[in-house]
């Protein structure tokens, strides 16, 4: 399986070579299933309607920067979820509970998307979308389209970086070696690293300098 | 055969390696709904199982139910971050107030174990000062114990998780029966940082054996104890308590939902409890009730018990059921180091610090909080990293330094506010019954607190070499909610955990505490059940439902 495009300027190329699912013969049957299944093809969208799916297709690809093939199928990902009532139970008063949740917010993006270009938010360009986010990021506490915003933001990265960090292609692109059982580890400490483990070629890509935001 | 095997033999009933003894489970006693049997315990978490163990062994007949499933380690659980949702309490709650808390994964348990299942395996012991805040620092509120009646049981426990750690110099300086265990590059830095800057930092306490425990194996420095051990190194009930009390003729009934203490109108004494299994809705008779369902699900049973004498709730004359519920603010930063700490190996409880724990009177707040190794997830270090307002190519690029960082996190002591607290929303479950409403809102000494601990994790993680740090503000565990108290207005069970209103029905889990001070709350919950426990036993059965004090 080859890695998910990510430029070098991004943090892409840090640990060359190195693939987590390489190590699955060294994991635990029950634990190699769990994570294997993700590479498998998706199950088919069921929760979210055609158009919730559009607007979650954008917003993911938005969210975690995904914006050519391979991808990590977070919107399947997050409908089987949703399908599944995988939530974690609890919702805020001034929220529904996350199925709604998700089919308001959405609505409200393609609302939102209408009354800036008269077009769906999956149909703005991607620098519309992107502008369109950074101002819901920036609202904070404030309402949008009748819900909190900063609840919102929240629902949505919650959901995005739970599917995608789940991922063992994404695993491969900041160096973390996945399941660990039952090999354990042997070599503990400051730069201490397995035989298996690549050490970062780019230690001075530190992430809070340069070009970030 | 040593004093601990005879008193809880459950690291020998285990096979030797990880694994179940499923043989313990397929030739468990098994009661019938309508023999009364000596206490039913609803829930087989920290307090519940202990309880169960420590009444097995004397004799008891005794009934554990279980929400969720009797586990499996090998076959349930994965080395894998979302793989683990089922661990975590996931019923619909409603969460509100001024700085809601977000439940569902690190602060909620569900199956037999309970949340230690879970729990990063932190088991410090609470402070002398913890027992007595209010008459010494004029907050939070005075236990109706104090520290040295509680000391013998966390003696007591230490030996049966076992815990391992360095000599501990804070609170009732003690020493810890297992050895501390290596630290990995986080807890490097740790104390790396805390010895540059003038703080004592130690490594430990944490319940994981430290070598062999009966057929118990050793750590093998896998990270992941926050997704259940595997291994069966890091102690839960589940290993540590529950195989003893089924080889002493305790029953646990998984997947069974308790919906209803029930009470006799005319002699005011609970008679069992109402549960719904696969569908069914059963009940079992009993002469004692205990509930251990923690700090959101006991108030919620209580509150759902309603009655011609409780109208609003059992045990809830005074309006004191589900308030004075506690959080920590835990508050984890991180820091970025130019060398790789791969925080996810080994596992992520390993140093911590109390010299912040008690109030300094130099200081604009009262008490304090403590700082700990804690080694954040892909997933978790994600939402760290998208909290800083990242997302899209930033959140990426960060995410690709992740071997970089090191983090650290505080428990901070919020104190118990009465309006922090549980009610019945109008929401129900499946089963038709209300589920929770949790509301929160911080006081002035709570934002206090987190502020100061925060600077102090910055300056131990720069003064490490870190380049750069952020924090996230978050909460950690649950206590209170059905608080014990001196007297009956002020909360809803006594020193021994007995209800005020019912003779013969206990709480024996976290909603018992009065504070929390800032540790973690496993080993108090533990200590306060074996304590309650051996109260009752000395009691003896007949004598159950007297209310007279041991």
């Amino acid at each position: 399986m080859t890695g998910l495009p990510l430029q070098r300027d991004d943090g892409g190329g840090r640990y060359p070579g190195f693939s987590t699912l390489a190590q699955a013969r060294h994991w635990d049957p029950v634990t190699a299933a769990v994570v294997q299944s993700r590479t498998a093809l998706p199950p088919d969208v069921r929760f979210f309607t055609p158009a919730e799916e559009a607007a979650a297709r954008a917003l993911f690809d938005q969210l975690l920067d995904q914006h050519a093939e391979p991808r990590v199928p977070v919107v399947n990902m997050v409908d089987a979820r949703l399908a599944e009532e995988e939530t974690d139970g609890w919702h805020y008063d001034n929220m529904p509970r996350d199925g709604e949740a998700w089919r308001a917010s959405l609505a409200a993006l393609d609302d939102e998307a209408r009354t800036r270009e008269d077009c769906t938010f999956a149909l703005l360009s991607l620098d519309d979308q992107a502008k369109l986010l950074q101002d819901i990021c920036d609202l904070d506490r404030d309402l949008w389209h009748d819900l909190p915003a900063d609840r919102v933001w929240s629902l949505w990265t919650r959901y995005a970086c739970t599917a995608f960090y789940s991922h063992p292609l994404a695993w491969d692109e900041i160096g973390f070696a996945g399941p660990a059982y039952p090999r354990g580890y042997k070599n503990l400490g400051v730069d201490g690293l397995e035989p298996f483990e690549v050490r970062d070629v780019r230690p001075d890509a530190d992430p809070t300098h340069g070009a970030d935001r | 055969m040593s004093t601990l095997r005879e008193r809880n033999e459950s690291a020998w009933l285990l096979p030797k390696g990880p694994g179940s003894n499923l043989g313990l489970r397929e030739n468990m006693r098994r009661f019938r709904d309508d023999d009364e049997v000596d206490i039913v315990i609803v829930g087989c978490g920290a307090g519940g199982a202990t309880l169960l163990q420590r009444l097995a062994r004397a004799g008891w007949r005794a009934v554990g139910l279980d929400a969720g499933p009797f586990w499996e380690p090998e076959q349930d659980w994965v080395s894998d971050e979302a793989g683990s949702h089922h661990l975590y309490w996931t019923e619909p709650r409603v969460i509100g107030g001024s700085d809601p808390v977000p439940l569902g994964s690190n602060n909620s348990g569900r199956g037999v174990g309970g949340s230690m299942v879970h729990f990063a395996g932190y088991t410090p012991r609470f402070h002398p000062s913890d027992f007595h805040t209010l008459s010494a620092d004029g907050v939070g509120a005075d236990w109706p114990l104090e520290y040295g009646e509680l000391r013998p049981y966390y003696e007591d426990i230490e030996a049966e998780l076992p815990v391992s750690g360095e000599h501990w110099p804070w609170g009732d300086p003690h020493s810890y029966p297992h050895r501390p265990h290596p630290v990995s590059g986080n807890g490097e830095l740790f104390l790396r940082g805390a010895n540059a800057c003038g703080v004592t930092a130690k490594v430990g306490p944490v319940a994981i054996a430290n070598g062999r425990f009966g057929n118990r194996p050793h750590c093998i420095y896998r990270g992941f104890c926050l997704q259940g051990c595997k291994v069966n190194a890091k102690a839960s009930p589940l290993i540590t308590h529950v195989p003893d009390a089924l080889a002493q003729g305790a029953e646990i009934r998984p997947d069974s939902m308790a919906t209803k203490v029930c009470l006799d109108e005319r002699t005011g004494l609970a008679t069992g409890v109402e549960y719904v299994q696969g569908g069914i809705q059963r009940f079992q008779r009993a002469r004692l009730v205990a509930v251990a369902g923690y700090s959101i699900e006991t108030p919620r049973l209580l509150l759902n018990s309603t009655s011609t004498r409780f109208p609003d709730g059992m045990c809830n004359d005074f309006d004191q059921v589900g308030r004075y519920l506690m959080v920590q603010g835990a508050p984890q930063t991180g820091g970025r180091f130019q060398a790789e700490v791969r925080m996810w190996k080994a596992p992520p409880p390993e140093v911590s610090t109390e010299d912040f724990y008690e109030t300094d009177p130099a200081k604009p707040y009262k008490r304090g909080f403590s700082i700990q190794c804690v080694s954040p997830l892909p997933i978790t270090w994600a939402e760290h990293v998208a909290a800083q307002g990242h997302w899209g190519a930033a959140l990426r690029r960060y995410m690709s330094d992740y071997p970089h960082w090191a983090c650290l996190g505080a428990l901070c002591e919020f104190l118990p506010l009465e309006g922090n607290r549980v009610t019945l929303a109008d929401e129900t479950d499946r089963n038709g019954i209300p589920v929770a409403r949790f509301s929160y809102s911080q006081c002035e000494n709570d934002r206090q607190l987190m502020s100061a601990a925060q600077q102090v994790m910055e300056q131990i993680l720069t003064a490490a070499g870190a380049e750069e740090v952020i924090t996230i503000n978050r909460y950690a565990h649950l206590v209170g909610g059905a608080r014990m108290a001196a007297a009956e207005q002020e909360g809803v069970v006594d020193r021994n955990l007995r209800s005020f209103a019912v003779p013969n029905l206990l709480v024996t889990d976290g909603s018992v505490l009065p504070t929390q001070g800032s540790a973690n709350p496993a080993l108090t919950i533990m200590a306060l059940a074996a304590r309650a426990a051996r109260v009752l036993v000395q009691g003896a059965r007949r004598g159950v439902t007297s209310t007279k004090e041991n």
